[in-house]
């Protein structure tokens, strides 16, 4: 498949608007603008584009639901606060093609009838922050945001805001509240920020990779695009792959290859050739799968069937070197850091189940450990405010579950398996 | 409606209600540890967690909305783990310090715990040792809290403070104010009743009383006339603290720092406990008897000689409708009497007699929720977070719920701060804004459309004339467009209203005022009540309805106190004209001249230093009686705790006076007082309108010799002069100081903290600066309650129940170059 979304990237000065003009950049656009928002909307649904943040909702949907909603204005948002482990898919887009995520961005807000758009950027990306904002100053000059793009007399502006290091404002509603100014913590919901979002107005926070995927659809038709990859999520997708593959990186694939094509063939197979123990698919937050489960299909329908989520797409390979117990307590040790505070089990749950896994990790696990992780763990999945809280606690159920006997080892002989 | 089944039982309930809303209509018991009543569902304890029907999972009772159909189960052996789980996690680092902890038999996590059963302990872990923190008069104990936000969530959503919020993430979230410094607050002591566990406190309960050993008495506040409902806690006859009681009382839980901190001024050491007499000009302490003969054979002595003409009585704003009436009684049967007055007579008389003039009503009872649910709702010159804290929040929780607040004041004060619009116009123009207005409501013809006709119209019109938007604009230094649009909103609003205070302290806001509110008013069709005036203190109201005015020709207080020469003899109850009062220097040189002076009092008044004969009477909650609220409610007070010393209820010292006078009032009991007082109902009057043509004087002048406006008032943490004897409210402010401008600090080369030397042509004193942006440029806003202030020694009195601005001049005082003064 032809790349699209990195497309160029390894080319020096990718990032410029002549480079991406020189690929093609900026055509979907002008397409766009002649089209009336409805039906780009029409377009979305057909391609069936599924919102690449991790729940994988469908894009058409999300903004049906906000076109629908009479309150004006109307904000967009690009979640760039990429902070889970292990997931860098949107860093290359940021820093290398960032016009491709502002061609999409504009595109988007004409079709929602946004005038304000803003990309929320991730606070540890200083990087992205400059080339973002170069991309857009230089969109500017060329008359491509601002109050009449391109003489349409459509008006769309866009500005970065940098977060300040908290992963739970990737959480839509907490990255809310943080553009607003304040402590981000996620809210209730309903209402959802199609309706009621940043300053009570309807707000659509799209990815990304999800937002990025506008030209493209735009240039070829939502028909086509549906036939890229998984008929029933389709569309390209980048997969970020990393641990002990010998070629980690980022691999833009159509959406369902499967994990063993995306290990072996594409990032290389297993560093120094050593047999494959687990498989973390969509970032820290998503349950790990054991080798058996590799050919399985990397997309938001064939995942939950082997228990898993797509989440990220961010592939994290573990050989037989790696402690699993380890890689569990350095999971939560993210988790007990990141959670915002605002509920119980959440701000609680995360730091016991840290507390447990550092204990076993360092040789001090004590029998009837392993009962005592799920059970608080389970006193978190679903019941937590948001799903921080759920990622954690699945974390540990889903590690416990594939790989009982090391943690008993653990507990039992004082050492590692591996 | 909609239909829902919890626990098996069939509800119906309101569209848009949360499941935890319909359990507590209907008696379900749903725990939870973040939720208030008051504020936005928050949804962070998840202790109210539920289970759906058809839902995979457990829902949040607090934040869900119910859904017709809905089968709910509130109590499940799954439901109990998880609530279980969660209160372990918070048993984990929560100290079990219970047995010093204040909060101990009244705790929520306690009994949470106790009700699900004890935690296995499975986890083991290093408490918190954070240091408290500690306060004025509020106290924190970070290492009691469980993160619930309430304390935040009421201070800024409900208070609309903000003075703490959550600092820092996760597992190390901490309550704290900005950069952790020391608590510097309104001290409402909102959060303290909200904090479910002990991590909240106040500082004089800490370690007073275990909370099962207190007795808890409801009674009404002796501070302003809103009449929250306070819930005293004593323990062995002495009052320990006070606390709101959720849906309890008009205040329905809510109090103000005063109400809460402000009760212990019985307690002061400046209590009186005998009556003094002026024996070669000094007081001495004398018993009841000898007291009680010499006043009687004085007031006989001086009746005889000059007329009972030549003796008056000043009542109190904040002493019971029950002594009250005695005091107007014993003056007209006993002394045969008319000259009786109150405070009223520099305030609310003239919003009543504005209002009687117009609007043809004799009364207009406030109702506090009268915010709520307008369209927009206009804060004339009012500082009612301060005066009437609690009305003042109405004004917040209407915001909240759509309505438009716009205020009208020079000064900065909480609701120009909060609301949604602040016109800073310069101070003392409130009346030709209102005729700006009227003005252009006559233009759209308002009037016309809705048919209103009620004499004085034409007049009306011809006076409004001149009153253009560039007029106003000119006089009030609002911008024009800003004023237009904000006219014009008022007017095309579908419901408004419009409020402000009137009080001996209010700004210049007198009858004119009144009078051009209600010609507004009433040109839009609006009746009485969109004009909401709340009288001053506890009592006021019930004073005048009292009679403690002159209702046959008798003397005013302009006529006691400011007309020299016009008594022989004064008797003052419960009231200190020469800190309160206007032109404190020419009431001195009047009572100096009488013949005779009786103050009747809690303490020694500055008006009691000068006094013959000082009378102790018992305080608040010392004596059974009724304070009427500026609603119009009688309240009953009960007596709850023993008197001071020697001292006794105002109205009882008035029935033995009598009697040593030799003249039967009746045998005069507590339960017969009660009953006449409840016969007091307010006035109806004609209810016809009628419109009275602009009377305004125009600008306060300064001229070059006194540059400066000064404006007196009430501030949040005080009220009249009472409260200065409270220890507690002492905590956080006891000294007097005059804000001030940073320009005009600037001008006058004033640091903030030094004293500044202010000098009107009636005198001069010194006060602390405060330098201040709420205050504007050219303005001086001076607290009145401080009696070592002096700041009344400046002012001037008006005959119109304004609160005259008075120009003065400043400077660092003389002799130190301005440098702090000891």
């Amino acid at each position: 498949m032809d790349k699209f979304l990195l497309r160029g990237i390894e080319e020096e000065g990718s990032a410029a608007i002549a480079s991406y003009r020189e690929k093609g950049g900026y055509a979907a656009l002008e397409k766009a603008l002649s089209m009336k928002p409805e039906e780009i909307i029409e377009e979305v649904k057909r391609s069936g584009l599924r919102g690449r943040g991790g729940a994988g909702f469908p894009t058409g949907m999300k903004w049906d639901f906000a076109s629908r909603d009479p309150k004006f204005p109307k904000y967009l948002i690009c979640n760039a606060d990429e902070g889970e482990p292990g997931t860098f898919k949107d860093r290359p887009i940021l820093e290398k093609n960032p016009h491709l995520l502002i061609e999409g961005m504009i595109i988007s807000g004409h079709a929602l009838k946004a005038e304000y758009g803003y990309i929320y950027l991730r606070g540890e990306y200083p990087g992205a922050k400059v080339v973002l904002e170069q991309a857009i100053e230089e969109a500017y000059k060329e008359g491509l945001l601002g109050d009449d793009i391109l003489g349409k007399g459509i008006k769309f502006h866009l500005s970065v805001h940098q977060g300040a290091g908290a992963y739970i404002c990737g959480e839509e509603t907490a990255l809310i509240d943080s553009i607003e100014g304040r402590r981000g913590q996620p809210r209730i919901k309903p209402p959802f920020p199609v309706n009621v979002g940043a300053w009570g107005m309807p707000t659509i926070v799209n990815n990304v990779e999800t937002l990025s995927n506008l030209p493209l659809i735009v240039s070829i038709g939502g028909e086509k695009y549906a036939g890229i990859g998984n008929p029933e999520c389709p569309g390209p997708k980048i997969y970020s792959v990393s641990c002990c593959v010998k070629k980690p990186g980022v691999y833009e694939l159509p959406m369902g290859t499967t994990l063993r094509e995306i290990i072996y063939t594409h990032a290389g197979g297993i560093r120094d050739d050593r047999p494959l123990k687990a498989v973390i698919p969509g970032g820290i937050s998503t349950p790990v799968l054991t080798p058996d489960q590799i050919d399985c299909k990397m997309d938001f329908v064939n995942l939950p069937k082997v228990g898993s989520m797509l989440g990220s797409g961010a592939v994290m390979v573990f050989d037989d070197t790696v402690c699993l117990v380890r890689v569990c307590w350095r999971a939560l040790r993210f988790f007990e850091h990141e959670s915002c505070g605002k509920c119980v089990p959440c701000r609680e749950g995360t730091g016991w189940l840290r507390n447990i896994l550092e204990r076993i990790e360092n040789g001090f696990g004590r029998k009837g450990d392993i009962e005592l992780l799920q059970d608080v763990a389970h006193s978190m999945a679903g019941k937590t405010f948001c799903p921080l809280g759920d990622g954690a606690a699945n974390v540990v159920l889903s590690f416990i579950r594939q790989f009982h006997d090391e943690f008993e080892h653990h507990i039992e002989k004082k050492e590692c398996m591996a | 409606m909609i239909e829902l089944t919890i626990d098996g039982k069939l509800i119906q309930a309101e569209k848009g209600s949360t499941i935890l809303q319909i359990a507590k209509a209907n008696n379900i018991k749903i725990p939870h540890l973040c939720w208030d009543r008051r504020l936005k569902p928050y949804g962070g304890c998840r202790l109210c967690l539920v289970e759906v029907e058809g839902q995979r999972k457990l829902l949040a009772a607090c934040s869900t909305p119910a859904e017709n159909g809905m089968v709910i189960k509130t109590d499940t052996p799954v439901l109990r783990k998880a609530r279980k789980t969660v209160l372990e996690l918070l048993l984990v680092h929560h100290p079990l310090d219970c047995p010093i902890c204040d909060k101990a038999g009244e705790c929520d996590l306690q009994d949470l715990a106790y009700q699900y059963g004890p935690s296995e302990g499975r986890f083991y872990a290093e408490r918190k040792h954070d240091p408290e923190a500690t306060s004025p008069l509020i106290e924190r104990n970070p290492n009691r809290c469980i993160l619930c936000g309430r304390c935040v969530r009421v201070c800024w959503e409900h208070q609309g403070v903000g003075a703490i919020n959550l600092i820092g993430r996760g597992f190390n979230t901490k309550i704290s104010p900005a950069f952790e410094e020391t608590l510097d607050c309104e001290f409402c002591g909102q959060c303290v009743d909200a904090c479910p566990v002990g991590a909240l406190g106040t500082k004089p309960y800490k370690y007073r009383a275990r909370a099962w050993f207190l007795e808890s008495t409801d009674t009404i506040c002796p501070y302003c006339s809103v009449g929250c409902t306070l819930t005293l806690d004593l323990r062995e006859g002495k009052i320990l603290r006070v606390r709101g009681m959720d849906g309890v009382g008009v205040n329905e839980g809510d109090l103000c720092g005063k109400g809460r901190f402000g009760f212990d001024f019985i307690y002061s050491e400046g209590r009186l406990t005998k009556p003094l007499l002026r024996k070669n000009g000094e007081f001495q302490e004398v018993d009841w008897e000898e007291a009680l003969y010499y006043i009687a054979e004085r007031l006989r002595d001086i009746k005889e000689t000059h007329g009972p003409e030549k003796i008056g009585a000043i009542g109190s704003a904040r002493t019971t409708l029950e002594d009250d009436i005695m005091l107007a009684r014993f003056f007209r049967e006993v002394l045969g009497s008319d000259n009786i007055d109150s405070s009223a007579r520099l305030g609310y008389a003239w919003a009543l007699k504005g209002m009687e003039d117009t609007l043809g009503i004799k009364s207009n009872p406030v109702s506090l929720n009268s915010p709520i649910g307008k369209e927009v709702v206009l804060v004339l010159e009012s500082d009612i977070t301060s005066t009437h804290p609690i009305f003042g929040l109405k004004f917040l929780e209407a915001m909240h719920e759509g309505t438009e607040v716009i205020v009208v004041d020079p000064r900065k004060t909480k609701l120009a701060r909060r609301g949604n619009r602040w016109l800073r116009n310069r101070p003392g123009t409130i009346t030709p804004f209102l005729y700006g207005i009227t003005h252009l409501a006559m233009k759209e013809g308002v009037h016309l459309k809705k048919d209103i006709t009620a004499e004085g119209l034409d007049e009306l019109e011809d006076g409004l004339r001149e009153y253009t938007p560039g007029k106003v604009s000119e006089l009030t230094g609002i911008d024009e467009d800003l004023f237009r649009e904000v006219a014009l909103r008022f007017i095309n609003a579908e419901s408004r209203l419009l409020t402000l205070t009137l009080g001996a302290a209010e700004n210049q806001k007198g009858l004119e005022t009144i009078h051009a509110a209600a010609n507004l008013l009433m040109l839009l069709g609006e009746g009485p009540e969109a004009l909401q005036i709340p009288s001053d203190y506890s009592n006021t109201y019930g004073a005048w309805l009292a009679g403690l005015r002159p209702l046959s020709g008798g003397k005013d207080l302009y006529g006691m106190l400011y007309t020299p020469g016009s008594l022989k003899a004064l008797y003052v109850m419960g009231e200190d004209p020469l800190v309160t009062m206007p032109d404190a220097g020419t009431i001195e040189e009047n009572l100096k001249d009488l013949e005779l002076l009786i103050v009747q009092d809690i303490r020694l008044s500055e008006t009691g230093k000068l006094a013959h004969v000082v009378l102790p009477a018992s305080s608040w909650a010392e004596k059974e009686g009724s304070f009427i609220n500026s609603q119009g409610i009688r309240q009953m007070l009960p007596k709850v705790v023993s008197t001071t010393g020697d001292s006794i209820a105002d109205w009882k010292i008035f029935r033995n006076i009598a009697r040593v006078m030799g003249h039967d009032l009746g045998t005069v009991e507590f339960s017969q007082l009660k009953e006449e007082a409840g016969k007091i109902v307010p006035e109806e009057g004609t209810r016809k309108w009628r419109f009275i043509p602009p009377e305004w004087e125009g600008l306060a002048r300064t001229t070059e010799e006194y540059p400066i406006l000064m404006v007196t008032g009430n501030i949040m943490q005080h009220s009249g002069s009472l409260s200065v004897m409270s220890k507690s409210l002492s905590h956080v402010l006891s000294d007097a100081f005059v804000q001030i401008s940073p320009e005009d600090a600037g001008r006058f080369r004033i640091g903030d903290g030094e004293f500044i030397e202010i000098t009107s042509p009636k005198g001069t004193v010194y006060i602390k600066a405060r330098v201040s942006d709420e205050i504007p440029e050219g303005m001086l806003f001076v607290p009145l309650h401080f009696a070592h202030a002096r700041v009344n020694l400046l002012t001037e009195v008006s005959r119109d129940g304004k609160a005259l601005l008075t120009p003065v001049r400043i400077g660092p005082r003389k002799g130190n170059g301005g440098s702090p003064a000891g």
